[in-house]
C-alpha cells in the first residue's frame, strides 16, 4: 500500500492529483452541463418531458423557432447596445478616473479603492438602489434633472420602452466603472515616467503626449480590459431581475435575460438552451482573444 | 502644495458623486415611510426612524442572511479545497499541458450563470438534486467562481519562492509535508484575501438561487429581497432598509480589506 501511495504524496503524481481535482470539479459541474445544454437544444424539452432521460429529437427546429420568432430581432439589437454603450461607458469614464488617480496628490490610492465599494455590492441589491432612484414619481433623479431644468416632465425610467434599456444600461454603467478603473490604473502605473518628460522637453502638450504615448502603451491593457468589460456585461443578469425585468414587453430584454425567461417562466426549455448555446459561444470567442492578447504580452 | 490638496478635494467630490447611490439607500432607509413620499425630497431625514428590528422581524431577514451565510461558507470551503492545489501546480509547472489546463480554467470562467442555469437545472432535476435545493446551488456556485479563485491565487503562489520549497524537500519532507507546512503559510494572506472575495460574490449570489430554490424558507437573502420588492412596490423605506442591512457587513469587510482586495484583484486579472 505504501508503495502504491508513494507517486502520489511524493512524486509527479501528487500534482496530478491537485490538477486533476480542480479539473474534475469543473468538468463535472461546468463541462458537462456545456455538452448537456448543447444536446438539448437539438431536444424538445418542456415541463413533462423534464425528467425524461429520453426525449425526442427535433433536428434543428429549436433554431429555426428562435429566428423566426418576431422579438428575436429587437432582443438582439437591445443585446448589442447593452454590451456596446455599458463598455464603452465603462472604458471612457474608468479611463479618465484612471488618469486622474494615477496624479500623486494624499489620498489618491485610499479614495481610488473606495470606488471598488460598487462592485463588492450583491448586483442585486444595486439594482434595487436605482430601482428606487430611478422611480418616475418619486425618484431622486427624476428630482435632480428637473431642478437642473434638464427636463421638464418626470420620466419614467423603468416602465417607458423608449428608455428602460438605457436604465439599466445606466446602472450597469455605475457597476463596471471601478473594475475598469482599477485595471486601467495599473497599466498606467506601468508607463515609464522619463517618457513623459522626455516628450515634454521636446515640447509635446498635453494632449500629444496623450495620443503619442499613453494610448500606444496601453494598448495591450485596453484590449485585455475591453474584452473583460464585454464578459461581465454579457453576464449581467441580477440588474434586469431588479430593475425592469426585461420590460415592458421586451423592451429591454437581452439574450441572456431572455433565455433564463423561456427555460424558467415558459419553460420552452430546449429553445432557451439554444439562445444560451449562441451566447456561450460568442463569449467564449472573445474569451479567447483575450486570453491570447494577454499571452502574447507575457512573451513580449 | 495647495494644488495637490486641490487635487484631493476634487477626488473627494468624484467619490461621494459616484457613491451616491449608497448614501441615498442608507437615508432612504432612515426616513419614515410618509418623508420618502416628499416633494421636493429630503437629502437628510427630518425624523429618522430606526426600523432595523422591525423590518428584520417583519421580513424574517434571520432565515434570508443564514441561507446566504450558509451557501457562501459552502461554496467557500469547497473551492479552498478543490482550487488551492491546482492554483499551485499552475504556478509552478509551465509545460504544454498546464497551458491546456490554464486555458480550460480561463475559459469555464467567463460562462454566464444565466444561461449555464438551464442545462444544471435539468440535470440536477434528473438525478435528484432538487430535493436538496441549496446544496445544488452550493454545488454550482462553487464551479462558477472556482476558475476565479484558481486563477487569483496562482497569482499569489508565483510570489513563493521556489528555492524555499526545494530547501524543505531536502530536509527531507514529503511533496505534501511541503506544500502544507511551507508553501500554504507563506501564500495564506493571499489565499484568505480570495476566499473573502469569493465568500463575498456567493453571499450576492442571485441566478441559481432563484432558479434551483422554491421554497421561501430555504432561499436566500437575494431572492428574498427580489419577492419583497415586487412589480408594484411602494414600501421603499422597507427596501431600502433590508438592503442596507444586508450590505453593511459587506462594506464593512471591504472597507477593512480594501488595500489587500484592490493589490488581489489586479495581480491576477492581467496574468
Amino acid at each position: 500500500m505504501l508503495t502504491f501511495t508513494k507517486p502520489f504524496r511524493d512524486g509527479a503524481g501528487f500534482d496530478t492529483v491537485l490538477v486533476t481535482l480542480a479539473l474534475g470539479y469543473l468538468v463535472l459541474f461546468s463541462g458537462f452541463p456545456l455538452v448537456y445544454n448543447l444536446v438539448m437544444s437539438f431536444q424538445e424539452v418542456d415541463l413533462f418531458s423534464l425528467a425524461s432521460f429520453d426525449r425526442p429529437y427535433v433536428g434543428l427546429d429549436n433554431y429555426t423557432d428562435v429566428l423566426s420568432r418576431p422579438e428575436t430581432w429587437g432582443i438582439f439589437l437591445n443585446t448589442v447596445k447593452f454590451v456596446g454603450i455599458s463598455v464603452a461607458a465603462q472604458l471612457s469614464i474608468g479611463f479618465a478616473l484612471a488618469m486622474f488617480f494615477q496624479q500623486n496628490f494624499p489620498g489618491s490610492t485610499w479614495l481610488r479603492g473606495l470606488f471598488l465599494a460598487g462592485w463588492i455590492m450583491p448586483a442585486l441589491v444595486v439594482g434595487a438602489v436605482w430601482s428606487w432612484i430611478l422611480a418616475g414619481d418619486f425618484g431622486v433623479l427624476n428630482h435632480v434633472l428637473m431642478s437642473l431644468g434638464l427636463t421638464s416632465e418626470r420620466i419614467f425610467w423603468l416602465s417607458d420602452p423608449n428608455v428602460s434599456l438605457y436604465s439599466v444600461i445606466l446602472a450597469n454603467i455605475w457597476l463596471g466603472v471601478p473594475f475598469n478603473m482599477i485595471l486601467l490604473s495599473v497599466g498606467l502605473a506601468g508607463i515609464p515616467e522619463d517618457i513623459y518628460e522626455a516628450a515634454e522637453m521636446d515640447g509635446a502638450n498635453a494632449v500629444q503626449r496623450f495620443f503619442t504615448i499613453t494610448l500606444p502603451m496601453m494598448r495591450a491593457q485596453l484590449g485585455a480590459v475591453i474584452s473583460l468589460g464585454v464578459i461581465f456585461t454579457l453576464q449581467q443578469f441580477d440588474l434586469f431581475a431588479a430593475l425592469t425585468q426585461g420590460g415592458p414587453s421586451n423592451a429591454s430584454n437581452v439574450f441572456q435575460y431572455w433565455s433564463w425567461q423561456l427555460s424558467f417562466q415558459y419553460y420552452e426549455i430546449g429553445v432557451g438552451s439554444v439562445i444560451s448555446v449562441l451566447m456561450i459561444l460568442f463569449v467564449i470567442l472573445v474569451a479567447a482573444v483575450y486570453v491570447r492578447s494577454t499571452r502574447h504580452e507575457h512573451i513580449a | 502644495m495647495m494644488k495637490k490638496y486641490g487635487l484631493t478635494t476634487i477626488a473627494l467630490c468624484l467619490v461621494s458623486l459616484y457613491l451616491f447611490p449608497l448614501y441615498w439607500m442608507y437615508v432612504t432607509a432612515l426616513k419614515s415611510g410618509t418623508e420618502i413620499f416628499a416633494n421636493p425630497p429630503t437629502f437628510w431625514p427630518d425624523n429618522p426612524q430606526w426600523m432595523v428590528g422591525e423590518v428584520w422581524t417583519r421580513l424574517k431577514m434571520d432565515v434570508y442572511l443564514w441561507n446566504s451565510l450558509l451557501i457562501a461558507s459552502g461554496v467557500t470551503i469547497i473551492v479552498a479545497i478543490c482550487g488551492t492545489g491546482c492554483a499551485y501546480v499552475l504556478a509552478r509547472i509551465r509545460n504544454r499541458w498546464m497551458d491546456v489546463v490554464l486555458f480550460i480554467v480561463l475559459m469555464m470562467q467567463v460562462l454566464p450563470s444565466s444561461l449555464m442555469i438551464t442545462p444544471i437545472f435539468v440535470a440536477f432535476n434528473q438525478v435528484g438534486l432538487n430535493e436538496v435545493p441549496r446544496t445544488s446551488v452550493i454545488l454550482a456556485q462553487a464551479a462558477k467562481v472556482l476558475p476565479l479563485y484558481i486563477v487569483l491565487c496562482r497569482a499569489t503562489f508565483l510570489q513563493v519562492p521556489r528555492e524555499l520549497e526545494e530547501a524543505a524537500l531536502v530536509d527531507g519532507n514529503s511533496r505534501i509535508g511541503a506544500f502544507l507546512s511551507i508553501i500554504v503559510p507563506l501564500a495564506r494572506n493571499g489565499i484568505l484575501v480570495t476566499s473573502v472575495l469569493i465568500f463575498l460574490q456567493s453571499f450576492g449570489e442571485y441566478v441559481y438561487s432563484r432558479s434551483l430554490i422554491t421554497q421561501r424558507a430555504l432561499q436566500p437573502a437575494t431572492v428574498g429581497l427580489q419577492s419583497f420588492m415586487g412589480p408594484n412596490t411602494s414600501d421603499w423605506s422597507g427596501v431600502m432598509t433590508y438592503s442596507a442591512i444586508y450590505v453593511t457587513p459587506v462594506l464593512i469587510i471591504f472597507v477593512l480589506l480594501q488595500r489587500q482586495i484592490v493589490s488581489g484583484l489586479t495581480s491576477g486579472a492581467l496574468k
